[in-house]
């Protein structure tokens, strides 16, 4: 198979994964004890209130029918409409999803760029007391909860030194790119992203730099042991060469599918991430949508989370397929 | 099904790993704390008391600026003065905003986060290793359909998923009654233990496709091996060697993801506290969350100290994971399991 066949392979399976989890998010109303009028409804509601809202929202439809709509509608890019901010919910989420987007990589970047190296390093000096920092430092991170760091680096780096903001988005990443193009000044929009973005994209991001080192490190302290390390030694190559080119290569392929697996923790990570650092992002507008039972947008939030999660790892599973042939052939 | 190699594989492992010692010390420290909350904790962790508020932790004081209104040359003037606020021996930990017991309510809220771990993971263990192992050894449409099912259910982050379901259920708890309590051994102490029950289904059901995909590929590999072919041949049906073969050789791979499961949902039960997502108010979460509000006004004690209890718990059961892991079969990738 070739690795176009493999990607469309790949694609279509996906499709098919959306479609579940459109179904099942449509499915949740209806497991779930009273009805979406009662959201809408003044307490005090009379029956013919009461089903003239019903009707307006189509609630009266046999289910099938309601079903058929949403998903119709849906392919329209069209997600209906907030019961409680009146909003168009496709615009509501896509608003919000910027935020979360930009949380999330900042915070992968963070993880990213500290964790290979100090992974690498870890494993080429093993039982030296870099590795054994480095080994308590990941245990430390992956059993912190995120919540709980952010309030920690609230406590020290906003209270105690009243360095960073606390809450709230300030710019977003486009504005600190524009304002080269407008002539604003660069550096004083670029210091004003990083000090709302650093710390929620260190809380977000320790849980994930902790799991790459370790990922890296006993990946590494595997390739390292292989054959063809010692082969290359035994020919005279650089160590760094060694390190970095040839088996450092093959412990990111791994490290990539693990990662794109755990892209769900990300995403649930930046809700609560959201949560403490009062983020603008899709997070908090799924926790609100719940407590309100506006429908509409928790639907629309919990469809679009679901399917960015199928389409990276549409994406990692093709790049792990370009990285690694073998794969295509299974 | 325990021989007497793997018995040795973990005393050899346990003696040469220092880390392996620590874990095993924090989770039976942690277990013990949680059974016998009652003589442990020095007051009960629901008592109120409003004028010992916000007292810090031992070694620790505190100044506070208060106002009052005092006659002064014939004229009420409101005077401004600073208090300093020491700690009492009594509440080794503090004292929260409503002047309760800080030391007593983070060994209560060991019973919730290991209660909560425990049983979801069991909850998530019984759903997901029979379906992953009829999968493995059917294969076919089972396996095809568990599989999608898979990929459905973990196309949602279990937070989502679980704030979602929780919100929408209802935060239903069940009091269990303490059986010191109830036996007179401890008086003071609450009565009950409220079981936030709605959040043990709902991470056992947001978790149980872990214990499946690990189930199902243990079974696809099992079922090839001669045992198994030899046993078929001696007429076995399909339950019975499930049961008797496939299950007992798949068992090591599923006691390591039941450990790293605890951890992964003592994290989200604090995580779904802390959102105010749970059945109970007696969790390290849940105080991290009314910590929260006191963080700017200088008393850090009340977020900090439950958040190091979820630290080292989880700190403590993934050593126990490494351990296990390690001595029960060194070829077990660590993969899943992660809030």
């Amino acid at each position: 198979m070739s690795l176009g066949r493999f990607a469309l392979k790949r694609s279509l399976q996906g499709i098919g994964v959306v479609w579940g989890v459109v179904t099942v998010v449509f499915a949740l109303r209806f497991v779930t004890p009273g009805s979406p009028i009662n959201a809408v409804a003044p307490l005090d509601a009379s029956q013919e209130t009461r089903q003239a809202i019903a009707a307006e929202l189509g609630l009266d439809q046999p289910l099938y029918v309601q079903y058929g709509q949403y998903v119709f509608e849906l392919l329209q890019g069209d997600m209906g409409r907030s019961y409680i901010r009146g909003q168009d919910v496709t615009t509501l989420v896509f608003e919000r999803l910027p935020a979360t987007v930009e949380l999330a990589v900042a915070a992968s970047v963070v993880a990213i760029a500290l964790a290979i190296p100090l992974g690498v390093i870890s494993a080429t000096r093993r039982n030296e007391p870099v590795d054994y920092g480095a080994t308590l430092l990941s245990l430390g991170g992956i059993s912190t909860p995120n919540f709980w760091l952010g309030i920690m680096l609230i406590l020290i780096f906003a209270v105690e030194f009243n360095i960073f903001n606390t809450s709230g988005r300030g710019v977003d990443v486009g504005d600190v790119a524009l304002s080269v193009i407008n002539a604003e000044p660069f550096v004083g929009t670029l210091l004003t992203w990083l000090a709302y973005i650093t710390l929620p994209a260190i809380a977000l991001g320790t849980y994930f730099m902790a799991l790459i080192t370790r990922l890296t490190r006993s990946g590494m302290l595997d390739e390292l042991s292989k054959g063809y390390v010692q082969a290359a030694r035994a020919k005279g190559l650089p160590q760094t060469l060694i390190r970095y080119k040839h088996a450092l290569r093959n412990t990111l392929i791994p490290v990539i599918t693990v990662l794109g697996l755990q892209l769900g923790t990300l995403i649930g990570g930046a809700v609560i991430t959201e949560a403490v650092f009062s983020w603008p992002g899709l997070g908090t507008l799924v926790i609100e949508s719940i407590n309100q039972r506006d429908w509409p947008a928790l639907q629309g939030s919990l469809i679009v989370i679901g399917t960015s999660f199928v389409l990276v790892n549409i994406l990692v599973d093709v790049v792990y397929a370009y990285l690694d042939p073998e794969v295509v052939t299974d | 099904m325990v021989s007497s190699r793997v018995i040795r594989n973990l005393k050899k492992e346990f003696r040469q790993s220092g880390l392996a010692k620590l874990g095993l010390a924090l989770v039976v420290l942690i277990t013990l704390t949680a059974v016998f909350a009652p003589f442990i904790a020095p007051h009960n962790p629901t008592d109120q008391q409003l004028d010992q508020s916000e007292l810090p932790p031992i070694g620790f004081s505190q100044t506070e600026e208060r106002t009052s209104s005092q006659m002064v040359d014939g004229e009420i003037q409101t005077v401004t003065e600073e208090v300093e606020i020491s700690a009492e021996p009594d509440h080794v930990f503090g004292t929260d905003g409503l002047g309760r017991d800080m030391f007593s309510r983070v060994v209560y809220g060991a019973r919730t986060s290991l209660v909560v771990g425990v049983l979801g993971t069991l909850l998530a263990a019984s759903i997901g290793v029979p379906v992953g192992l009829l999968a493995g050894y059917h294969r076919g449409r089972v396996d095809d359909a568990l599989m999608r099912i898979a990929d459905i259910s973990l196309a949602f982050p279990s937070l989502v998923l679980a704030v979602a379901l929780i919100g929408l259920w209802g935060r239903a708890a069940v009091n269990v009654p303490d059986p010191f309590v109830v036996a007179g051994l401890a008086p003071e102490m609450p009565e009950s233990f409220v079981l936030p029950i709605t959040v043990v289904i709902v991470v056992g059901l947001v978790n149980w496709v872990w214990f499946a995909r690990v189930a199902r590929g243990e079974a696809l590999s099992l079922r090839g091996q001669e045992y198994v072919k030899a046993s078929r041949a001696l007429g076995a049906n399909d339950n019975t060697i499930i049961l008797r073969h496939i299950f007992p050789n798949a068992i090591t791979p599923i006691i390591v993801l039941g450990t790293v499961q605890v951890a992964a949902i003592i994290l989200l039960e604090s995580s779904l506290s802390f959102l105010g997502f749970s059945g109970t108010t007696l969790s390290w979460g849940f105080d991290i969350a009314q910590g929260r509000d006191y963080v700017s006004s200088g008393q850090w004690w009340i977020a900090s100290i439950p958040g190091v209890a979820i630290m080292l718990s989880v700190i403590g059961i993934n050593l126990l994971g490494d351990w296990l892991r390690d001595a029960l079969d060194p070829g077990i990738e660590g993969e899943g399991g992660a809030a």
